[in-house]
């Protein structure tokens, strides 16, 4: 805030005698106390700071936020618990959509090669779709309020051909409950105890480390490598099965639509239209109670408005 | 007992949702009934993410059990009547009032009065 001028001091009911006050009769102050005559010393000392090079500085925060204190990452030098992660800026995103929408790359080999979380990676690419959607209806964009929030944040980058640091470590696990807990397992000796051993010690039906890492092609890549192949060979490899894998998670969608359209006959009528899906009667079961049986249940409770259930859709269509 | 393929009601209030169920004509509406064929939800809906305002109503049926129960004398009713004929169950039939046949006009000569 620039330093508040001295009001005259007049009473503001003179001050409206002056011809350009009768205009705009709101111009006056809305405080009636005059202002101090003498600024404070610390007052003073804000505005040398401001004027001099750190608070110049501040102020122009060219290349990324700069914040008060000494730590790059805490904007508020008083609350050592809140820190600032950078986020992708604009060309990295915009470079993840051109790969994986454009170029055709699973998503997989996408977040490995661009040390992006596989999760943030399939976000991303949905909100660029919804973006370029937006662009083809000719919605109108916050394009200027998107800038100056993005000038506010700390950004990690990555260009193509060059050397980019990761955003993130993407094959992070989970850290099971069961894992928690402190085990004292006697082996003997001569015995190979492996992953999947550790996690059979925890509980019977836990998975190893290696099953519940979201990327397990990366860590056999890491133990093809170890075994003296090439990293280039390993890492087409790889690609391939990423690619194989994605291919097969589409090939499912694409049957499980064919097979919904085959069981649904569409009836066109002047109004609507009537789609009839076939299903199987039998499916309610014995009791006429199942879950999976088709319509309104007889003699089981239905408790959609039950009080502390969750009535919010949890998927989307 | 005369059986017959009917709706059931069920749903809330303004958001009717309906079995089509077989049942014996004269027990209550939303009993048990000898067996669940199929639903129908009545409420029109746009397909998600479809902007053309084109709505669609969505029927859920089992074709064989619906013909085996009319092969074995079921009567449907005329809003059954009416779904199980779109999908070649039955034949068309025309619910609506029927449009009053035009007479022939009569000439003042032609008739002939003692």
């Amino acid at each position: 805030m620039p330093p508040r001028l001295p009001a005259p001091l007049t009473p503001v009911v003179d001050a409206c005698v002056v011809p350009s006050c009768k205009s705009a009769p709101f111009v006056r102050s809305f405080s009636s106390t005059p202002c101090k005559q003498k600024m404070s010393r610390a007052r003073q000392q804000m505005y040398q700071w401001l004027k001099g090079r750190e608070g110049s500085e501040l102020a122009e925060a060219k290349g990324g936020p700069r914040y008060l204190g000494p730590l790059q990452d805490q904007p508020f030098p008083l609350n050592p618990l809140f820190r600032s992660q950078p986020v992708l800026d604009e060309q990295t995103r915009e470079l993840i959509w051109d790969k994986v929408i454009m170029r055709g790359e699973a998503l997989k080999a996408v977040s490995a090669e661009m040390g992006v979380d596989v999760r943030r990676v399939a976000a991303v690419v949905r909100l660029k779709e919804v973006e370029k959607q937006w662009e083809r209806e000719g919605k109108k964009l916050a394009i200027p309020y998107a800038k100056a929030v993005m000038n506010m944040l700390p950004k990690t980058s990555y260009r193509e051909g060059e050397k980019n640091l990761p955003h993130e470590p993407v094959n992070e696990i989970h850290v099971h409950k069961l894992t928690m807990q402190q085990l004292f397992v006697p082996v003997s000796e001569s015995r190979h105890f492996t992953r999947q051993d550790a996690a059979k010690a925890f509980h019977d039906t836990m998975l190893s480390v290696d099953a519940r890492s979201p990327q397990p092609e990366l860590i056999k890549m890491e133990r093809e490598i170890l075994q003296g192949k090439t990293r280039q060979d390993s890492l087409a490899k790889f690609k391939e099965a990423t690619q194989k894998e994605e291919d097969r998670v589409a090939q499912r969608i694409a049957r499980e639509a064919q097979r919904e359209e085959e069981a649904t006959t569409r009836v066109a009528t002047d109004r609507y239209e009537f789609r009839f899906k076939e299903i199987n009667a039998d499916d309610v079961g014995r009791t006429g109670r199942s879950r999976k049986g088709t319509g309104w249940r007889y003699g089981a409770p239905f408790d959609d408005r039950k009080r502390g259930l969750v009535k919010i859709p949890t998927s989307v269509p | 007992m005369v059986v017959k393929i009917r709706l059931a009601r069920f749903g809330r209030r303004n958001s009717p949702f309906y079995n089509i169920v077989v049942a014996h004509a004269r027990t209550a509406r939303n009993s048990r009934p000898l067996e669940v064929i199929g639903t129908y939800d009545p409420i029109p809906k746009p397909d998600p993410y479809d902007n053309s305002g084109k709505l669609h109503k969505d029927i859920k049926l089992d074709s064989q059990r619906a013909k085996y129960w009319i092969g074995v004398g079921a009567q449907p009713t005329d809003t059954a009547w009416r779904l199980l004929s779109m999908v070649g169950i039955l034949p068309k039939k025309h619910f609506a009032p029927k449009e009053s046949e035009t007479k022939g006009s009569v000439n003042a000569g032609d008739v002939k009065i003692r």
